[in-house]
């Protein structure tokens, strides 16, 4: 509950504003300019981020760790050693997965070749993955028709294939893809299943950001490294680490590095790609933004708040006699000081209400433009309100305190 | 019988040394409990400046004044912001009420600074209203009374705390003669009631009406002798 005096502070310091609805207005400009501002400038660029975010999300998730092959000489000619280096292996996956079983979700792997894929419709040059372990689930992909491979399939390395929704609309462009076969190289596969298609949009009307995931045409990768491109070390394009928990992910990721490098002969011919790690560098770059849209807020607020001390001031001429009689029946340079500091603050909180809404309405036309959905965090409200308030009471100092330091006698007199 | 006003060699400066004014040149003024006297004087005289030191609006440079047995030329800003509102009801030639606030919320604001609660604000100010004679006015601005009906909501708010003083500064300069009549009319009934009235004018036959009357000339109190004279 407000405490007496409070309230009639408030009401009093309302009774000013309504009062003075022009003045107020003006001085309340400044404060709407801000905080719209900094909730609108924090909002589009949280939209943004959600938006990245789901991207990532769609791809698999961000709790992935990826290995993959790199070059271990940056120039110059290498070493005997260097040469000798074997590779990303089957092994790696094999030992990696079997690092931390407890925190690990999920490993996969993939061995890449391009291959003429022939069906009785389409004869094209395409890239072929070969895939093995957890590699649907950390990518993303779900079958929709017909079924994943089974274990054995994948360890023997049996002619089976899976297509992306795109591959099979054109290698089967009539009747059901499921059982056919198609020519991968030399090889004939069975199809045994298509994934459901992939969608994904920055804005309403851009196009399909993952038209190429729907174009994969996926083998066993043991099939791959056994009829098109193997090597006795039994090399490997990319390995995938799933770990849900993100707090264990460095201890993992380090473990992993040393494991790596003992397999390679402290060869760092491997990069590894920490997906959170690099979402969130991302988003360190959005803060960058953040501050700028906030600094933006600043500036409008400090102009609004000499804006408030200039009227403030010019309008204390207006009201020293107000002051002085209002002295002259009791109240004390405290009392005057706090019905000025309220009258600033209460303009700052209306006015931070009005800059909110358009904050809203700012943030809601940005993101409609840009067609993206909308989202607000209660954050943003508050650090918005937060700005307004700590800036709206530093500028009320001046003027409240000026006019608690009238003498009451010569306020009295003032015409 | 006690005294609500007494000061002794009561002086007061502006400026400093080269330029400085000697408004009050040491008054010594005894003003007892119940009295209604007339403090009176041509401009210049210092009347305004010693009407300010009474009202605790303003300090002394020099001398002594005790208010209803309490010495105040050494007290801070708040605790004269204190005694002004506890124990000294102002009214002023202007009425000097605030415009945008309504009539009950003018008598109340007194109250409000002594800390009172709503509820008991509210009745206080309805029942002064209604001492004053407007009380079906509780709730318009003061921009629509006439201004015998604004100098009366003044005394209504002068009184509010029950003041030890009532202290009126020309309260009917801005009135036609027969509502200056009207308003000085409840000056005497205040005065009746038990009330100190000190009442500062220029005009003799509003003087008259009190029962002393203190002349003030250069700075200092015209004793009987040279007012004779």
């Amino acid at each position: 509950m407000l405490s007496g005096a409070f309230r009639e502070r408030l009401f009093e310091a309302w009774v000013e504003i309504r009062e003075n609805l022009g003045r107020s207005s003006l001085q309340a400009i400044g404060v709407i300019l801000g905080v719209a501002s900094v909730l609108g400038g924090f909002s589009i660029s949280d939209s943004q981020r959600r938006r990245a975010d789901e991207r990532w999300m769609k791809l698999g998730g961000m709790d992935r760790l990826m290995v993959q092959q790199a070059t271990a000489v940056k120039d110059g000619t290498p070493t005997a050693l260097q040469n000798a280096n074997l590779g990303l292996r089957n092994e790696d996956a094999l030992e990696g997965g079997g690092l931390d079983t407890k925190s690990l979700d999920g490993v996969s792997q993939q061995k890449r070749v391009r291959a003429r894929v022939r069906s009785a419709h389409a004869d094209q040059d395409r890239p072929v993955t070969g895939i093995d372990g957890d590699y649907l689930p950390l990518n993303g992909y779900g079958v929709e028709k017909g079924r994943a491979f089974s274990a054995e399939e994948l360890s023997e390395g049996r002619a089976v294939a899976l297509l992306g929704a795109e591959a099979a609309a054109t290698f089967f462009p009539t009747g059901d893809p499921v059982g056919q076969t198609i020519r991968v190289g030399d090889v004939p596969v069975t199809v045994v299943g298509i994934f459901g298609e992939k969608i994904f949009r920055w804005r309403d009307n851009q196009g399909n950001q993952f038209a190429w995931r729907n174009r994969v045409i996926c083998l066993p990768a043991s099939l791959v490294a056994r009829r098109m491109n193997g090597d006795k070390w039994q090399r490997v394009d990319t390995v995938s680490f799933r770990i849900r928990d993100l707090s264990v992910m460095e201890k993992f990721s380090e473990g992993l590095g040393a494991l790596l490098r003992g397999n390679h002969r402290q060869q760092e011919d491997f990069r590894m790609d920490d997906i959170a790690k690099r979402v969130r560098k991302r988003q360190s770059q959005g803060d960058v933004y953040n501050i700028i849209f906030m600094l933006s807020g600043i500036l409008s607020l400090i102009g609004g708040g000499m804006v408030n001390v200039n009227i403030q001031m010019a309008t204390l001429k207006d009201r020293v006699r107000e002051v002085g009689v209002k002295m002259a029946i009791g109240a004390s340079g405290r009392e005057i000081f706090k019905g000025f500091m309220t009258e600033a603050l209460l303009v700052t909180g209306l006015g931070s209400a009005v800059g909110l809404l358009g904050g809203v309405l700012f943030s809601k036309f940005i993101t409609s433009f840009l067609e993206i959905p909308l989202f607000m965090k209660p954050a943003s409200f508050a650090w918005a309100f937060f700005l307004a308030t700590a800036f709206g009471f530093v500028f009320a100092l001046y003027p409240a305190w000026k006019a608690s330091r009238l003498s009451p006698m010569e306020a009295l007199r003032y015409e | 019988m006690q005294n609500i006003i007494e000061t002794r060699g009561l002086e007061k400066t502006f400026g400093s040394n080269g330029t400085a004014v000697h408004a009050l040149r040491g008054i010594d003024l005894t003003v007892a409990r119940g009295e209604f006297v007339a403090l009176v004087g041509p401009s210049g005289s210092g009347k305004s400046t010693l009407m300010a030191i009474i009202g605790c609006l303003d300090s002394p440079t020099g001398g002594t004044y005790a208010l209803d047995g309490v010495s105040v030329e050494r007290l801070s800003g708040a605790a004269l912001a204190r005694t002004r509102n506890e124990k000294i009801g102002f009214v002023f030639q202007s009425y000097n009420l605030l415009p945008k606030a309504s009539i009950v919320r003018n008598v109340e604001l007194p109250l409000l600074y002594a800390g009172l609660g709503r509820k008991e604000r509210r009745r206080r100010a309805l029942e002064l209203l209604e001492k004053v004679g407007i009380p079906e006015k509780a709730n318009v601005l003061p921009a629509v009374l006439s201004g015998g009906q604004r100098q009366r909501v003044a005394i209504a708010r002068a009184l509010a705390n029950t003041p030890a003083l009532l202290l009126a500064d020309e309260p009917t300069g801005a009135l036609d003669s027969k509502t200056g009549e009207e308003v000085l009319g409840l000056f005497k009934e205040l005065h009746r009631q038990g009330n100190t009235v000190v009442l500062v004018t220029h005009d003799p036959h509003i003087a008259a009406l009190a029962e002393r009357k203190v002349e003030l000339r250069d700075g200092l109190v015209v004793t009987p002798e040279q007012q004779a004279a």
